[in-house]
């Protein structure tokens, strides 16, 4: 053999090397978080509270968006099998996934998973995943889709599609605007409502969602069984019920029309509303860390504030969003 | 998305061979060589052209019609690099050394996206330049194998290459999945194994591949070709532009031209008859890429064949045969039939189609260039066929749009008749239909 012929085949050995390597690892890389798929069960089994959350590490792409799983508080986190656009996960051992089917065609769609990290269900879905939430007792999910605009920013300029489902049946129960809907006593008829941002009570039959109407904006309350709403409150956006029940935190509009969201905290009791340290503009349903904290998405980074408006915003988790707290 | 690319390999003038041995049948080991290199280059850059739309939505949420924009446009640009590159070949008598830079630019480009993570602004450079690379190294590739090769064997060769190419085409897509179907998302993977074997290409051509002027010496001893040419041309001075341009009125040289831009501006692109038969078989879009292959593996079959019987009875003869064929496969998508062997049958056509014209069509054109400007006239008749095809497709789809399918492929069909008496009557008045030269 000439030189020439030697170097060549050094070089296919090295590239056949290369390569195979490079395969042996992504093949393995992508064993280890099948390996973690009982990271949730193993968190419930020692009693751990959790935080399920997505993770946004554009410096490694194949796991953005990827659903990430960490101790409270969190440090490291642990990727699991499931990407998603939204993700949200309770006690009840029910979660919902708004993903994109794998190719360019396919819709979205709301696929339900458990403790084991395992689909165990899914519902198809139009438009552009926005909130998602499951009932505490993990009976029912909510979900809201964009169908027209991507952004609740320009009001009149949106339209979006709030779907309850049976997460046992892995059925469609209803759209929010198949319910009745009370204001004042009376029945709103309007052609034009818009629903999004539910969050379920205890009694998972009770509900609360965002209605937009005529311009202005309320804080319904509903009933599964009974399909209606009733306003209770106005400006509020993306409601999300404290664990004790008695408040509900919130994005409000700096102003009639405005593009900017301040966060509040609104007491069921007295409806009083309480400004949060937060100053800037947040754009996302807000999750309870506690009965004093609140999490929120913000700029690829989840924070935290707390909830009587004292303090300062304080960064939770980075690259990431859409967090979900578990307490077992 | 890669099939629309695939067409556009197949645009690609891809043309190597030659023979040692004027009587035997086999071509020589350079033109294997350069066929292996393809091979390689082409599983490497199909990983790519086959994941690349998925990547890019994926990472950077943008639209595969945004996508198809830009790659229509760079596809220009590398066309033009193209003519520069052959004619820089012919000036410098360093086709390797041009050649060796079109592929070595390729490969690092996989590499370089292996790398470049989610930056958009770096990744569509890194495909640009993956462009200007296949632009840079066709032409130069294409005057070696048929500076290597008798003139009597020109189509087996290209045959060979082309079997070659078309194997690596087929099986780019195949690893690209396969190592995504165990590793979901694994695209720096992809990647990094498609650097890896075009690195292995890269090594054939600069480690296995003679340099020209020992082909030269070894083309030398042999009888009957045109051998006294070698040391006469290592003496002679730079090929001038003034050169490379009057290529344009070599009278027989021009009518293969016009043949070549008639016939191409009448060809629809495989991507829209894979869309024909899709819609005819009511074929779900999965297995759309069934289409692809099972031309593909027609043509690879054919393509050495094919070659063989042109050196046998005349290159401009099965040129238009495989025109013929394109005719049946138009009359196919017009016929109010359907069912699955209808959708065998104008695969099977279209794949000799592409047998008998590709090659044979760039061995027509090496016969006739001189060698001082083999490069640059490879380079035109390539660039010429690739904006013919390109514009057709334009036309295709735009007829389509307006009027429907079935009326795009009637008129297609009218317009392919007329291409074709006029190509043989080009034919006819350079007596190309009578030599094999």
């Amino acid at each position: 053999m000439d030189k020439r012929a030697r170097v060549f085949v050094v070089l296919v050995l090295g590239c056949v090397a290369v390569a195979g390597i490079s395969i042996v690892t992504a093949v393995g890389g992508n064993k280890a978080p099948a390996a973690a798929k009982d990271v949730l069960t193993a968190a419930r089994d020692a009693d751990r509270p959790s935080l399920v959350f997505r993770n946004l590490d554009r410096e490694r792409p194949q796991t953005y968006g990827q659903v990430a799983v960490a101790d409270l508080p969190p440090k490291a986190r642990r990727l699991v099998p499931l990407k998603c656009e939204r993700v949200t996960f309770n006690r009840s051992g029910s979660g919902l996934c708004l993903t994109r089917g794998t190719t360019f065609a396919a819709a979205y769609r709301a696929r339900i998973f458990g403790a084991d990290l395992r689909v165990r269900g899914e519902v198809a879905v139009d438009g552009i995943p926005s909130r998602a939430r499951v009932s505490g007792d993990g009976r029912y999910g909510s979900t809201t889709f964009f169908v027209a605009g991507h952004s609740y920013a320009d009001l009149g300029g949106f339209s979006t599609t709030t779907t309850l489902i049976d997460l046992v049946r892995a059925r469609k129960i209803a759209e929010l605007e198949d319910f009745t809907v009370t204001r004042d006593a009376r029945k709103v008829t309007a052609p034009d409502v818009n629903f999004w941002g539910v969050t379920f009570a205890k009694n998972s039959d009770v509900f609360y969602a965002t209605l937009a109407t005529g311009g202005k904006i309320y804080l319904v309350e509903g009933s599964v069984s009974r399909r209606t709403m009733r306003t209770i409150h106005p400006d509020v956006e993306c409601p999300s019920l404290s664990p004790d029940g008695r408040r509900i935190a919130y994005k409000k509009r700096a102003g009639a029309g405005a593009k900017r969201w301040r966060l509040h905290v609104l007491d069921l009791a007295t409806m009083r509303e309480t400004p949060l340290a937060e100053t800037r503009s947040v754009d996302d349903q807000l999750e309870w860390l506690d009965d004093d904290h609140v999490l929120y998405g913000l700029q690829e980074q989840i924070w935290t504030a707390v909830a009587d408006g004292s303090g300062k915003p304080r960064r939770f988790a980075v690259r990431g969003d859409s967090p979900a707290v578990v307490r077992w | 998305m890669y099939q629309v690319s695939n067409a556009g390999a197949l645009l690609r003038a891809h043309r190597r061979l030659l023979s040692r041995d004027p009587s035997g049948p086999q071509v020589s080991r350079t033109v294997v060589l350069l066929g292996l290199t393809s091979l390689f280059t082409d599983i490497a850059a199909e990983m790519v052209v086959t994941v690349l739309p998925l990547y890019l939505v994926y990472v950077g949420q943008f639209s595969p019609v945004a996508f198809g924009v830009i790659d229509g446009i760079q596809r220009g640009g590398a066309a033009l690099v193209g003519l520069a590159s052959g004619f820089v070949g012919d000036r410098l008598r360093r086709h390797k050394e041009v050649a060796t830079a079109g592929y070595g630019l390729s490969a690092f480009v996989k590499l370089g996206l292996a790398g470049a993570g989610t930056a958009f602004g770096a990744i569509s450079a890194l495909v640009l330049l993956d462009r200007i690379g296949k632009g840079i190294r066709t032409a130069p590739r294409d005057a070696m194998i048929s500076l290597s090769t008798p003139t009597e064997q020109l189509g087996a060769a290209f045959g060979v290459h082309r079997a070659l190419d078309t194997t690596g085409a087929m099986l780019g897509p195949l690893a690209a999945f396969g190592i995504l179907a165990f590793a979901p998302n694994a695209f720096q993977s992809v990647f990094l194994v498609s650097f890896c074997i075009a690195l292995i290409g890269l090594g054939i051509l600069v480690l296995l591949v003679q340099p020209e002027r020992a082909q030269a010496a070894e083309r030398e001893p042999a009888p009957e070709h045109g051998t006294a040419q070698a040391p006469e041309r290592a003496r002679r001075p730079r090929t001038s532009l003034r050169e490379a341009l009057a290529l344009l009125k070599v009278k027989r040289f021009g009518g293969i031209l016009l043949a070549g831009a008639a016939l191409s501006l009448a060809t629809a692109s495989d991507a829209f008859i894979f869309l024909v038969l899709q819609d005819k078989l009511d074929l779900s879009l999965t297995l759309f890429p069934l289409l692809f292959f099972g031309m593909a593996a027609v043509y690879m079959l054919l393509a050495v064949p094919a070659g063989r019987l042109a050196d046998r009875i005349g290159r401009a003869r099965v040129l238009l045969g495989g025109y013929v064929l394109l005719l049946a496969v138009y009359a196919v998508l017009l016929a109010p039939l359907n069912g699955t062997g209808l959708v065998i049958l104008a695969l099977g056509l279209l794949g000799a189609y592409y047998a008998a014209t590709d090659g044979v069509l760039m061995a027509l054109g090496s016969a006739i260039v001189p060698d001082d400007v083999r490069g640059s006239g490879l380079a035109l008749l390539g660039t010429t066929v690739n904006v013919g095809r390109l514009l057709a497709s334009i036309i295709f789809g735009s007829i389509w749009a307006v009027s429907g399918i079935q009326t795009a492929v009637a008129i297609f069909a009218a317009a392919l008749v007329a291409a074709m008496a006029l190509a043989a009557l080009a034919f006819v008045r350079t007596r190309e239909d009578l030599a094999h030269g």
